[in-house]
């Protein structure tokens, strides 16, 4: 009996190591492929670096499209998106966990709706909605659906409700007004939830490609993906692949250092964006 | 308290009102009202020939719905190759991706060394922009100098045309979209078996069950929700990814590896065929429906009469 368990905890250690080998093999060549001389096939040469270790690759993906610019751009939206949302999102919560008023329960019910018709999927009308206001091409039209989030009300309104409602009602007493009374008790008592909101409302919007692509036609404020876009575009003419890789790794560089120094965060955060 | 609630209360009423508005608005604006719009709009065509932009578009009752489920038809054959696409992808990346996650969660499980390093390996993926990810095995899978070839070619296989073979297009999209995924899935597997008391197993080993029994007696009923409720998300999430197409070649020869939401991507400044494309929507939005409306019934109902 004892030595069938060390067998399959032997394999499941084998196992582990092949999957984690697996999926860490884009990664690595992508890398690779970076600092090799352009199209020379991963066979040719050494099979690490080719013939030589180059920068060329990199120096012609920045000349492709403005990075610095898209960086930029990239940064405006997640945190355009982020700063309107917190507070929605905590006006919204706070109600709906604390307070009592007629049809609460079909109102959010009516939020709770955009968890079942994504905007992602109404691309048509929602760019109709955008054209129609005067906001195609805009910095406005990038954010605005992503304003309100159905996820990030019901996440703070649990994370609000357990909260013990003394605190609430010695602040009362105390003089504050409800405005501060959501500040001081509610925001201050549920960073964590907060954190975990941010994290996936940030990353989420920082990979977004469809959206930003159909409503902006300006270089100006479009986001890394729709930059990258343009250097796979250019790159299917002649299978510059290590300019692409060069440009991809610019393009992911950020938020895959970003989880590696915050990975608890990100796994807890990701773990209740399923909301349960 | 009394003096100043007495003061307040002609207009407390509202405060609640004034605290969901701007959610309830934005929500309204482009999720629930656009629903309505689309389905308003599946019934009409847009008016032809020239100067047709200002004239208003001609009611055509269901034969949108009826030309998009024509196989003769253009728009038709293109659909239903790319609605049945849409099922083999959301199937295949359900039916492999959640059983490796679950696999790869019960080998995480436990605590160990260098448990950051095998939980980045996994997860990384989850965290890359689709194109991003899409454009990395762009590399992998191209024809004269992708390592999915170099790796076939050690063998002495002559290789494969990932991408422009349409018989492996789709199946290509497919590995990739598990590898972005699988990783995600896990972390509600790890959360699930988190919950699971280890007195259990130990109690169960004293019993004489081996891990195998364990994991089908013990794990598989007790993280039966997870599962479930994974299943779900995966298959709403399935229906919506298609970012990744706009890197690994568009569609594939003949649509042979499009996908519904690319589809209407693609038909979006085609102004003639938006009748079509608002009835592929309320398709997409019945599917992507089914399975949300799922999830809320099984797991969020009590959460909300609470």
């Amino acid at each position: 009996m004892k030595d069938k368990n060390i067998l399959l905890d032997r394999c499941g250690d084998a196992l582990k190591v092949a999957l984690a080998i697996i999926f860490l093999l884009p990664l690595f060549f992508t890398i690779l492929v970076s600092f090799r001389p352009e199209a020379e096939p991963v066979t040719n040469g050494n099979i690490f670096f080719g013939s030589e270790i180059t920068l060329i690759n990199y120096q012609r993906a920045l000349v492709i499209a403005p990075w610095s610019l898209h960086y930029l751009n990239s940064i405006i939206f997640v945190a355009g998106t982020l700063l309107v949302q917190l507070v929605t999102v905590t006006a919204a919560a706070y109600a709906f966990a604390r307070m009592e008023f007629f049809g609460k329960r079909i109102l959010l019910l009516i939020i709770l709706l955009q968890l079942m018709i994504p905007s992602g999927v109404l691309l048509v009308q929602n760019f109709r909605t955008i054209n129609m206001l005067g906001l195609f091409d805009t910095r406005i039209a990038l954010m605005i659906p992503y304003w309100g989030s159905a996820f990030g009300v019901l996440l703070l309104r649990q994370t609000f409700r357990e909260i013990p409602i003394e605190l609430e009602e010695a602040a009362h007493i105390d003089g504050a007004n409800l405005f501060q009374v959501i500040r001081h008790v509610y925001v201050t008592n549920s960073i964590p939830a907060y954190l975990a909101f941010a994290l996936v409302s940030v990353s989420s919007h920082w990979n977004e490609f469809l959206w930003p692509f159909i409503i902006t036609r300006s270089e100006e404020i479009r986001p890394l993906t729709v930059g990258l876009n343009k250097l796979i575009k250019t790159t299917d003419q002649g299978a510059f692949y290590g300019q692409l890789m060069a440009g991809t790794l610019i393009v992911i560089a950020p938020l895959v250092i970003l989880f590696l120094l915050f990975q608890r965060q990100f796994v807890e955060s990701f773990a209740r964006s399923g909301i349960r | 308290m009394l003096a100043s609630s007495r003061r307040k209360s002609s207009l407390a009423f509202l405060q609640p009102y004034l605290l969901i508005a701007p959610t309830l608005i934005l929500v309204l604006m482009f999720n629930i009202v656009p629903a309505f719009r689309t389905v308003n709009d599946s019934l009409y065509k847009p008016a032809r020939g020239l100067n047709a932009a200002g004239k208003p578009p001609e009611f055509v009752g269901l034969q949108n719905f009826r030309d998009i489920f024509d196989e003769s038809h253009y728009i038709g054959g293109r659909f239903l190759r790319t609605f049945r696409n849409t099922i083999i992808f959301a199937v295949a990346t359900v039916g492999i991706g959640v059983p490796l996650g679950l696999l790869m969660a019960l080998l995480l499980n436990r605590h160990q060394p260098l448990l950051g390093l095998w939980r980045f390996a996994i997860f990384y993926p989850s965290l890359l922009p689709l194109i991003g990810a899409a454009s990395i095995w762009s590399f992998i899978f191209s024809d004269s100098i992708g390592l999915a070839n170099a790796m076939l070619k050690t063998f002495g296989h002559p290789g494969l045309n990932w991408l422009g073979d349409r018989n492996l297009v789709l199946l290509s999209v497919i590995i990739v979209n598990i590898w972005k995924q699988a990783g995600y899935f896990m972390i509600f597997f790890l959360a699930g078996l988190q919950n699971i008391s280890r007195d259990i197993y130990e109690a169960s080993s004293l019993d004489g069950a081996g891990p195998l029994q364990q994991f089908a007696f013990l794990t598989l009923p007790l993280l039966r929700r997870t599962l479930l409720f994974v299943v779900v998300i995966s298959f709403t999430f399935a229906f919506q990814t298609v970012e990744q197409l706009q890197a690994l070649g568009e569609g594939g020869p003949a649509d042979s590896a499009n996908l519904l939401l690319y589809l209407v991507f693609q038909n979006i400044s085609e102004r003639r065929n938006w009748g079509y494309v608002n009835a592929m929507t309320i398709i997409l939005i019945g599917v992507v429906l089914v399975f949300t409306l799922s999830n809320f019934l099984l797991f969020e109902r009590d959460e909300t009469q609470r």
